[in-house]
């Protein structure tokens, strides 16, 4: 494949408020924001917590156990690093850890046509390139 | 009603509107604002006021706008580039006139058909330079657009309530019907059927293509004022009877808390609690298309159809002309393109001062909804015909 040819994946760009987040990830650990004054989780990371408006925050690790709030399946590629993986599924999961706390993710290894919200799903990881991994999720028994 | 000052619209207009106009985002902005005031009888030295909502990297901003059009001082300024679509501009624009910041205001939404692909367009710095802020958790997933967030309410809705597939291709039909009526202004001019709807492709599934608006370069702009100068203009006034904002705790559309009940429901909620008039008294409606779930989920939340039951309210033909709510009578954004909520407010008022030329309704109506977004931010207003 010649240099012009090559399509790269759509990486994240780390900030020192997010980075906790991918280096937890290369390590396959699924850390999330968590307040050290009050104990929630916060997903996407924000310099406050919405709690108790501590700033004290930092990261803890869930247990990647979830259930698919929604989904769907994508079936036209945005970017051209889509263009041979449609269709695949783009879902919200919402962590077992806390009420409402959801990460946009992927759902794999499942059969697209029996997939339900409310479906138990497990974390599992996709490695995006040398830098990023990224966590994904399967169906838990799938 | 809400303010100091009853705030009237007393003009409309719309610039040249094409998927490729080949005109900059500040000649569509003076052509709307030229026609807006055509259509009300005034010069650029009655205006005081310039309001502008804008995508961040499409921005035209007021005091541009203002000097453009040769507006020689602006009483009351503002552009946005957060929220709910033109409706922001809209209610920043009511905002000035009811509080006696400016007496005659120019509000605009102008948008380059490549506008909202998002996507992309926001990555900035080429991609090899990554994504950040909120999108590195969605983008790097294939969450590039609003499309990404319009499949994940409607599967919500549907695994909720059971509505279907062909409820939502009910209510593009019935859009595509007004569509006809308004030829100089759609983009479409056959009739749309619902096997046609569910043979669209899917763009994020169960999202089909002809759930999504059509993509358009254009500007819109309508001129508010106070009662009193209203009576001495061209045309018939129509009034803000109430209006409101509303939004979710979380910012990202894909993450709110509950997804079959989002900001409309806040918007709502606060706007007919400023009002003595109910959903039964509101003869026609124009809620927001850019996704047609999105004009479902406005339906519930005004009341005009019972919690999840917008699907079969919409199947059953309710949203058209002789339906409960006529809605989106010019055909809404899937037809006359992405005016990016404006054209909801513009068609309401052409409905209540008696302007719609074939489109008028069989029943005229006293008082119209408008509304505009969904997920993390929406705005919706009363509009009334005296």
């Amino acid at each position: 494949m010649t240099e012009t040819a090559q399509v790269r994946p759509v990486r994240p760009a780390p900030d020192s408020l997010t980075s906790f987040f991918w280096d937890g990830a290369r390590e396959r650990r699924l850390l999330i924001q968590k307040c050290a004054s009050c104990g929630r989780f916060q997903h996407p990371p924000e310099p406050v917590c919405h709690h108790c408006l501590s700033f004290d925050l930092g990261a803890g690790e869930v247990s990647g156990r979830g259930t698919i709030y929604s989904f769907e399946i994508a079936t036209q590629a945005f970017h051209p690093w889509f263009a041979d993986k449609i269709p695949f599924v783009i879902a919200v999961v919402e962590l077992a850890e806390q009420p409402g706390l959801k990460l946009i993710t992927n759902i794999v290894e499942a059969d697209l046509a029996a997939i339900e919200i409310g479906d138990e799903v497990q974390v599992t990881w996709h490695q995006l390139d040398d830098e990023f991994t990224l966590p994904v999720f399967r169906p838990v028994g799938g | 009603m809400s303010g100091k000052q009853r705030v009237a619209i007393v003009g409309v207009g719309y610039s040249t509107v094409g998927r490729n106009t080949g005109l900059s985002l500040d000649t569509l902005t003076a052509q709307a604002s030229i026609a807006a005031m055509d259509d009300a009888g005034v010069t650029p030295r009655d205006i005081d006021g310039v309001v502008v909502h804008s995508f961040p990297h499409q921005y035209v901003s007021s005091t541009h706008t203002a000097a453009m059009l040769g507006i020689p001082d602006l009483a009351f300024y503002s552009s946005s580039v957060d929220g709910a679509a033109y409706a922001v501009a809209a209610l920043h624009g009511i905002a000035a006139v009811a509080s006696g910041s400016s007496d005659m205001c120019l509000t605009l939404r102008t948008v380059h058909r490549a506008g909202a692909a998002g996507g992309t367009a926001l990555m900035g710095g080429g991609e090899n330079a990554g994504v950040g802020g909120q999108f590195q958790f969605g983008m790097p997933y294939g969450s590039f657009t609003g499309a990404h967030f319009a499949g994940l309410y409607m599967q919500r809705h549907m695994a909720q309530y059971g509505t279907k597939e062909e409820d939502f291709g009910a209510f593009a039909v019935a859009q595509r019907e007004y569509a006809l009526r308004n030829p100089a202004e759609s983009f479409f001019h056959e009739p749309l059927t619902i096997e046609e709807y569910m043979n669209s492709r899917y763009i994020a599934k169960p999202l089909h293509l002809l759930d999504c608006d059509y993509p358009v370069d254009s500007s819109s702009a309508l001129i508010f004022t106070t009662e009193e100068r209203a009576r001495d203009l061209k045309q018939k006034a129509v009034f803000f009877d109430a209006w409101a904002m509303g939004t979710t705790a979380e910012a990202d559309f894909s993450l709110v808390e509950d997804m079959t009940h989002s900001s409309p429901f806040m918007a709502a909620r606060r706007m007919w609690s400023k009002t003595d008039l109910t959903p039964s008294d509101v003869g026609v409606a124009g809620l927001y298309d850019g996704f047609s779930f999105i004009a479902l989920q406005w339906l519930e939340a005004l009341g005009f159809c019972g919690e999840g039951e917008s699907g079969p309210f919409a199947a059953a033909g309710n949203t058209r002309a002789d339906g409960i709510i006529p809605t989106n009578t010019d055909g809404g954004a899937c037809n006359v393109g992405r005016r990016h909520g404006a054209n909801f407010f513009i068609e309401v008022t052409r409905q209540l001062r008696g302007t719609a030329g074939d489109r008028a309704l069989p029943r005229k109506p006293a008082a119209g909804v408008v509304s505009n977004a969904v997920g993390g931010f929406a705005a919706c207003a009363l509009i009334t015909a005296d």
